[in-house]
């Protein structure tokens, strides 16, 4: 890898304060942002496993670098606005080659930087049905992703597939460049759609700015002297939007971990912290949690995280009560609860959509449960004496995600579309200049989603709270784990590639854990009445989806014709969910798997030589 | 004993917090297949590994490693090269 700080011995991270006047993302494009943080000294750092730092790319080398590499892709002649694929490893070669795109007028489209163990051959297919999708004409890997993504490209006919250096060793033409302009493609984003049938979000230069500007002022209230931290992906919006672009169109210096090293050392997190003083980092509840498992409490008062003023967290249904223990737990390091900043967004938002208020932490919504269920009405208990104990467990909590961006609309829709008040539960629908322009080369799952007056359909379920977004599930087919989002279909679509399973005949949803944690779990109908068969196919699938997805998927077998269709012969997965449920408790779900016998109806669970095992 | 076979034994070891009760472990025992493995449990696994052996293990040889044998093999040159 090569740094910026070759001739020195030791690299020095970027500084915290900075030379030029602070703006908050009043750029009209992301070459004007980087033209302007490039006249500072901040910049971003790159940390290696063991805590090192491992290179340094001040924003006016990245800005240097950029524009040379944008001369050299400009000999290749390619058409403005092609699609440059690239392997969204945290490196610093990934910011030279999405920004050489902007300067260039072309699409940089971040794939995935992560495959399984045996899982090549998935990552392969994956990696090229992304390249098919984007109809890419350029794609760069890191070395070390580089055997995957050539192997990918090679059907394809890519024609021009490389790392960095091959780009590098290009001649710089000599025509002048033409930056992506305001109303041009700013990037593409893969993370919204399944991995077989992946949905490309199309963000334009003024969209992320807009969004980016409304992040900065009223969600951050970044200020100068805040420094950011990150170990997320840069393939997913909170990562690539948050702190890729974030820190750069604000001018403050950046600090990265790759997510491998975090998921190995989730600690490093908590250590690198300390050590830079940052004030502004997020994560899904699953990394906090992660955190306080790997913690012994006698070191907590070692690290020191006093200036973590902004601990976001989002992408995932949020776990009041984990980061309540990581408050507690991180105590004696000066954390404060207070900092926890719980946010709502999406890709297709470009990045957020709501901010809760700075400094208030997590703020829960506790409703009366008989009416939501039976009325859709969000009736709040909130100042409510609450009367006895068994009245507080029987509400249900929902964490409060805080007031809408001022340039966003939110409206909760019913099924019909008919608008509802606060406080009644429905689809929530956004308008706002943030918003993507469609789903690249898919004009029809566009207007699925997206009406001709801008009105985006979220899939999601939620309510408004005095204005405040509350969210409490999801319409879409979308199961979360540890913050990464796996599609039913992709799940149900694995089990079909076993001869023993036809099409139409599995169906795969999320449920939660007895400790609360969601997880996948899918229904197969089999023939088969063999418990040692049965047994062996449930393993088999479960090895399939743990190399493709690295999860657990809790298995039943059922006999033919118990999956429960629509009217218009259509897998139900609601109703499937609905009645896997009323057929098992919670505590089914620490076995591997389960069958249902035809002939009684009756249930038998296998006997479960998993059950004992370390989880 | 031969260098691989103290690393596979030693592998074993670490292994026995995953290993499901009444499975026991061979070279051709399956991480995922066999022991289940979700992808958080192949990072603590990885970590565990790094930190017996004192090496660093590159995240681009875990696609293709799918038996306790392939891993101990892989181990073995990083071993030797480190």
């Amino acid at each position: 890898m090569r740094t910026s700080g070759e001739h020195r011995t030791e690299l020095e991270p970027t500084p915290t304060e900075n030379t030029v006047a602070f703006r908050a993302a009043d750029f009209s494009t992301l070459c004007e942002a980087l033209d302007y943080a490039a006249l500072g000294q901040t910049g971003g750092n790159f940390y290696g496993s063991r805590g090192d730092l491992s290179a340094v790319l001040s924003y006016a080398d990245l800005r240097e670098q950029a524009l040379s590499l944008a001369r050299k892709l400009l000999s290749l002649r390619l058409d403005r606005g092609a699609r440059v694929a690239i392997v969204a490893e945290t490196d610093p070669d990934f910011h030279r080659m999405f920004f050489a795109c902007q300067y260039a007028g072309l699409v940089p489209v971040p794939v995935s930087a992560s495959a399984f163990m045996n899982g090549r051959q998935a990552y392969v297919a994956q990696l090229k049905a992304l390249l098919r999708v984007c109809r890419a004409s350029v794609a760069m890997a890191p070395s070390e992703f580089y055997p995957f993504m050539a192997e990918a490209a090679k059907e394809l006919n890519i024609p021009h597939v490389g790392t960095l250096e091959a780009f590098e060793r290009l001649p710089e033409s000599q025509e002048s460049l033409r930056p992506s302009e305001p109303d041009e493609v700013a990037y593409l984003q893969y993370t919204s759609g399944s991995t077989l049938f992946p949905r490309g979000v199309i963000i334009t230069q003024k969209a992320v700015l807009a969004n980016l500007n409304e992040i900065i002022i009223h969600g951050l209230k970044l200020r100068p002297g805040d420094r950011a931290f990150s170990w997320l992906p840069f393939y997913h919006d909170m990562g690539l939007v948050g702190f890729v672009l974030g820190p750069m169109v604000s001018q403050i210096s950046v600090d990265y971990l790759k997510t491998w090293m975090f998921a190995m050392r989730p600690l490093l997190w908590l250590s690198l912290m300390t050590r830079t003083k940052a004030t502004i980092s997020f994560s899904p509840s699953f990394g906090y949690q992660l955190c306080v498992k790997r913690l012994r409490r006698d070191v907590a008062s070692t690290f020191d995280l006093g200036a973590w003023r902004v601990a976001g967290v989002g992408a995932e249904t949020i776990q009041s009560a984990a980061l309540a223990e990581f408050a507690e737990v991180l105590q004696p390091s000066g954390f404060k609860a207070s900092a926890f900043m719980p946010c709502y967004g999406m890709a297709e938002a470009s990045l957020a959509v709501s901010f809760a208020p700075r400094h208030q932490g997590i703020t829960v919504d506790r409703v009366d449960p008989a009416a939501l269920s039976e009325r859709g009405i969000a009736l709040a208990l909130n100042g409510r004496d609450p009367g006895s104990e068994r009245e507080i467990s029987n509400t249900r909590p929902f964490v409060i995600c805080g007031v809408p961006l001022p340039g966003i609309q939110v409206k909760i829709r019913d099924e019909q579309g008919t608008v509802l008040p606060d406080r009644h539960a429905g689809v929530i629908f956004l308008r706002g200049a943030n918003m993507m322009s469609g789903y690249f080369d898919n004009p029809e799952k566009t207007r699925e989603v997206l009406s001709l007056d801008g009105w985006f359909d979220t899939q999601d379920i939620g309510y408004l709270a005095e204005g405040r977004v509350v969210i409490i599930g999801r319409k879409k087919d979308v199961i979360i784990i540890n913050g990464r989002k796996i599609w039913a279909q992709d799940l149900e679509h694995l089990a079909e590639e076993l001869p023993e399973v036809r099409t139409g005949e599995a169906c795969a949803f999320s449920v939660l854990n007895p400790n609360g944690i969601e997880m996948a779990a899918m229904v197969v109908q089999w023939r088969e009445g063999n418990s040692t068969r049965q047994g062996e196919f449930a393993h088999r699938l479960q090895g399939l989806i743990g190399e493709r997805f690295g999860i657990d998927c809790f298995i039943e077998i059922v006999p033919p014709h118990t999956l429960p269709r629509t009217s218009s012969g259509k897998l139900s997965r609601s109703k499937a969910r609905e009645e896997f449920l009323s057929r098992h408790g919670p505590a089914i779900l620490q076995r591997k798997w389960v069958r249902r016998s035809a002939s009684t109806e009756a249930r038998q669970e296998e006997s479960n030589p998993w059950a004992a095992s370390s989880r | 004993m031969s260098h691989y076979e103290s690393i596979l034994s030693q592998l074993y070891e670490i292994l026995g917090p995953y290993t499901p009760d009444g499975h026991s472990l061979s070279e051709d025992t399956e991480f995922i297949a066999d022991l289940g493995l979700d992808s958080m449990k192949v990072m603590q696994l990885l970590l565990d590994t790094e930190e017996r052996f004192d090496i660093s293990i590159p995240l681009n040889i875990i696609p293709d490693v799918r038996t306790v044998g392939h891993f101990a093999r892989c181990l073995q040159q990083l071993v030797d090269r480190g």
